[in-house]
């Protein structure tokens, strides 16, 4: 605990707000949220608070604001960039406790949830009326719905459906000075400036949303999904291409390289072809008839564009089986390396191959592997750079995880389709921003936050911050020096 | 006077010295939309009209990038040559930079949603003669704010759209029309059934008394689901006509003399909306026609005929159930009777505080919002 909480008595008032129960003090207990998927920042807050309602939300959040602590969200903690981590001199304020599905409303289309539900319990809701809702990153069986908010959040299935901004209707938030606002309504046409589009993706900086009505949509009437192999992973960079400029947009495409394939087939029952050098996943989902004609025309093209083998998923079982080792391959990588950067850059499609050709030469010449497992229909890459800490190629590691995210954005790209900037990657923001377009977003920052209480250090380049360089936890050069300490 | 800037640079210029100088500006693109949420003040109009060229287009990408003076008609002549397009269709002939301000878009939003869902990226330049991008090319990112939302509706009070970039869409093989006179009641429950019975239908709007359902995809598909449709409607259903849709661009331009409002509600509110159109017309004297986008929730209600003050407690009355309303069209006098606008939104407080951090000295638009701003 610091000096600062004791000194200011701004905890007693929060334990007197919320209870004891619902606000965490002890050291230990609070190490469970010192760190969200990034594990490579680790900062223990000085509290957490467990609110069990928008009210309480709102409590906890006026006592920062009454006394100047920062505060950072949190829904389940599986972020990858840091958007969640602690500031040591602030509190955690976790949403696991707002997890009610408040409404499922068949005729308009839509359900009204608490920010802790996870992402697929929203789909599990709602399935009684053949409806669902589209977004579906990864975790979304562990994610949360105020995290997906936050984030803006996608995965698979966005090329067709769009992100998680698409898809919210209204959001109840709690401001940074504790009031309580609505967001957006119930209709696609509201009166005024369109802050809930601005709010999603903000990374907890503008605010923490209490409440989320979501659009569903009907559950398509036919899916069809395969996997076709490929020589060479140009070919199945050019496949894709192929297939877009076709006229084609499939549910999901996505594409694993050799060594993710490899590593998928280490752990998982793999329907993947252990020794071709590239499969596509491509999904297409909708009326029967649509379905099958486009299906058959995305399969002349891969097999035009040089695909060595085709597998058509005969039943769901087997689509699930692709799937499961689509989404594991994350983890499957973690198994074949004992450490690895994952990348979460964005190239116009049409550089695919450019890029995947680009990112095989830097790895051969840092002399590390990287596998790549990622969205090839909107161009989002996960280079997952594979190296060894004891054997001393972290730095070399960290230079070419670096470099590949800087080759994103010189190609035209983004340095994050879905993972946020975070902490991971402020310090990188202005290589794709100007000082005038980082200064214009946080006049908008200061519109919500005057004071900068709510989630700072996210997403902009701050001195401190950018003193300490992306990636696995290593000491600041101050608190190497003794001058300042993480708790 | 009049600045009338052919590219970002002249733009820029353009603020710069009228901020000097301390201009009120009216942001006009085509002009369709001048008289949407009043009428701003103004000492000089930026015109955005000369900025019309396309940046730069890869359809493999299905990304664009256009001067926002473009008109979104001329773009999608450019896009046709390679079969996409961008998922809008609004009914007013306006600029893409226009379309973006006022939230505008048409029957397709069913589908594709407004013109927020298909910007990617945005440059704008704000009263001081800053410029700033947000967003880029990709269509999946991230990365810092999205201005580009932000300025969705923002009817020229933030900044200027000097630059956009879209998402666009492979034109579809085949589209038909499924159309079935019908109340509004009706037309909610039919539309119901065509969604949860998974036909996709790309837009499903009521329009002045027809559901007009259109489906797009391959051919052999629509044939086949426009033939489940018309089974599931019933004999009054029929294959819709190119005019039919017409009439939907038609209720929502209006016509010199037209009052036109544009209202948000829940879908469901939809046949209570129209009933109460229905009762108040006839209360009042006044002729009225609607479209709605179902299960969007976006309603146009245009008033014909009578005096303003009719049209001002049709207006009223509506409010009082219906608040998320702007008039867009104004028949003479009207503004003397009646506000552009319903009751603020919740967070209006928070339009306030962008609007003093983007334009602290009022110079973009005044009049516009208020008494909001």
């Amino acid at each position: 605990m610091t000096s600062h909480a004791i000194d200011t008595g701004w905890l007693a008032e929060l334990l007197a707000t919320l209870g004891p129960d619902n606000v965490i003090t002890d050291p230990a207990r609070l190490r469970t949220y010192e760190c969200d998927g990034l594990t490579g920042y680790r900062v223990v807050p000085a509290a957490v608070a467990l609110p069990r309602s928008t009210a309480e939300v709102a409590a906890a959040v006026r006592v920062c604001a009454g006394h100047g602590i920062p505060f950072v969200a949190r829904g389940a903690g599986t972020g990858l960039s840091g958007g969640a981590l602690p500031v040591a001199d602030g509190i955690v304020i976790s949403l696991q406790r707002l997890r009610r599905i408040i409404e499922v409303d068949p005729v308009n289309l839509c359900a009204v949830v608490e920010p802790g539900v996870t992402n697929l319990d929203i789909s599990r809701a709602a399935a009684p009326y053949g409806l669902y809702y589209a977004p579906n990153p990864s975790s979304q069986q562990v994610c949360t719905i105020g995290g997906n908010v936050a984030e803006n959040s996608g995965g698979a299935h966005c090329l067709k459906y769009g992100f998680t901004v698409n898809h919210v209707l209204e959001a109840e938030v709690v401001l940074a000075d504790g009031t309580v606002t609505t967001l957006g309504g119930p209709a696609q046409y509201q009166p005024g400036f369109d802050l809930l589009g601005a709010f999603i993706g903000s990374e907890g900086t503008l605010g923490i949303v209490t409440r989320i009505t979501v659009r569903l949509l009907a559950k398509p009437a036919h899916v069809e999904t395969m996997v076709a192999d490929f020589a060479t992973v140009a070919g199945a960079g050019d496949a894709v291409t192929a297939i877009v400029a076709a006229g084609i947009v499939p549910a999901a495409i996505e594409m694993l390289d050799n060594l993710a394939i490899q590593a998928v087939g280490a752990s998982t029952h793999s329907v993947y072809t252990a020794d071709t050098a590239a499969a596509l996943v491509v999904e297409l989902d909708g009326p029967p008839d649509d379905v099958a004609e486009q299906f058959d025309h995305v399969q002349r093209i891969c097999r035009a564009q040089g695909s060595t083998k085709i597998m058509v998923a005969a039943d769901p079982a087997e689509r699930a089986l692709i799937w499961q080792g689509r989404k594991a391959a994350f983890a499957a990588v973690g198994r074949i390396s004992s450490n690895y950067f994952v990348q979460d850059g964005v190239v116009p499609r049409g550089r695919l191959a450019e890029v995947l050709d680009r990112i095989g030469a830097m790895a051969d010449t840092a002399g590390l592997r990287v596998a790549n497992v990622f969205h090839a229909g909107d161009g989002n890459l996960h280079p997952l750079v594979l190296y060894c800490e004891a054997d001393g190629e972290h730095d070399r590691a960290e230079r070419l995880s670096s470099e590949i995210a800087e080759l994103c954005v010189e190609l035209g790209g983004s340095l994050s389709g879905e993972h946020g900037i975070g902490t991971d990657k402020a310090c990188s923001m202005p290589r794709m921003f100007g000082e005038d377009d980082l200064a214009t977003m946080l006049r908008l920052r200061a519109a919500f936050d005057p004071d900068g209480l709510c989630n700072p250090g996210k997403v902009f380049p701050t001195p401190r911050l950018c003193g300490e360089r992306p990636g696995p936890y290593r000491p600041h050069p101050l608190e190497a020096a003794g001058v300042i300490e993480r708790l | 006077m009049t600045y009338r800037p052919a590219d970002l640079a002249e733009l820029r210029e353009a603020m710069v010295q009228s901020a000097a100088v301390g201009q009120l500006l009216a942001v006009s693109g085509a002009g369709t939309a001048s008289q949407w949420g009043g009428r701003p003040e103004h000492d000089a109009v930026l015109d955005t009209t000369a900025m019309s060229e396309l940046i730069s287009y890869n359809p493999t990408d299905m990304t664009v990038a256009v001067q926002a003076g473009m008109r979104l008609s001329r773009l999608q002549e450019v896009l046709a040559e390679h079969r996409q397009w961008v998922a809008l269709d609004p009914a007013r002939g306006a600029t893409i930079g226009g379309i973006v301000a006022t939230a505008d878009a048409g029957p397709s939003r069913h589908q594709y949603g407004g013109s927020r869902d298909s910007v990617i990226g945005m440059t704008l330049v704000l009263a001081d003669g800053t410029v700033a991008r947000s967003g880029g090319h990709v269509i999946k990112n991230v990365a810092g704010y999205d201005l580009g939302k932000l300025l969705h509706g923002s009817l020229g009070t933030l900044a200027v759209v000097a630059e956009v970039v879209l998402r666009v869409h492979p034109r579809p093989a085949a589209t038909a029309t499924l159309a079935v006179p019908c109340d509004a009641a009706a037309a909610f429950d039919l539309g119901g059934q065509l969604i949860t019975t998974a036909l996709e239908p790309a837009a499903v709007e009521w329009c002045d008394g027809t559901l007009l359902a259109r489906f797009d995809g391959t051919a052999r598909g629509v044939a086949d689901r426009l033939a489940r449709a018309r089974e599931l409607a019933g004999p009054a259903a029929t294959e819709g006509t190119p005019e039919q849709w017409r009439g939907v661009d038609r209720i929502v331009l209006g016509e010199q003399g037209d009052t036109v409002l544009r209202l948000g509600t829940a879908p469901d509110r939809t046949p209570s909306l129209a009933a109460d159109l229905h009762r108040l017309a006839a209360t009042y004297a006044v002729e009225a026609a609607m479209t709605s986008t179902l299960f969007a929730g976006v309603h146009t209600v245009r008033l014909r005929g009578g005096p303003a003050a009719a049209h001002a407690a049709v207006v009223t009355a509506l409010r009082q159930t219906y608040p998320a309303s702007t008039v867009c069209r104004w028949t003479p006098d009207l503004e003397h009777e009646i506000t552009p606008w319903g009751d603020p939104p919740p967070a209006v407080s928070l339009l306030r505080a962008v609007k003093r951090r983007f334009d602290p000295d009022d110079r973009l638009c005044p009049g516009r919002f208020a008494p909001w701003l």
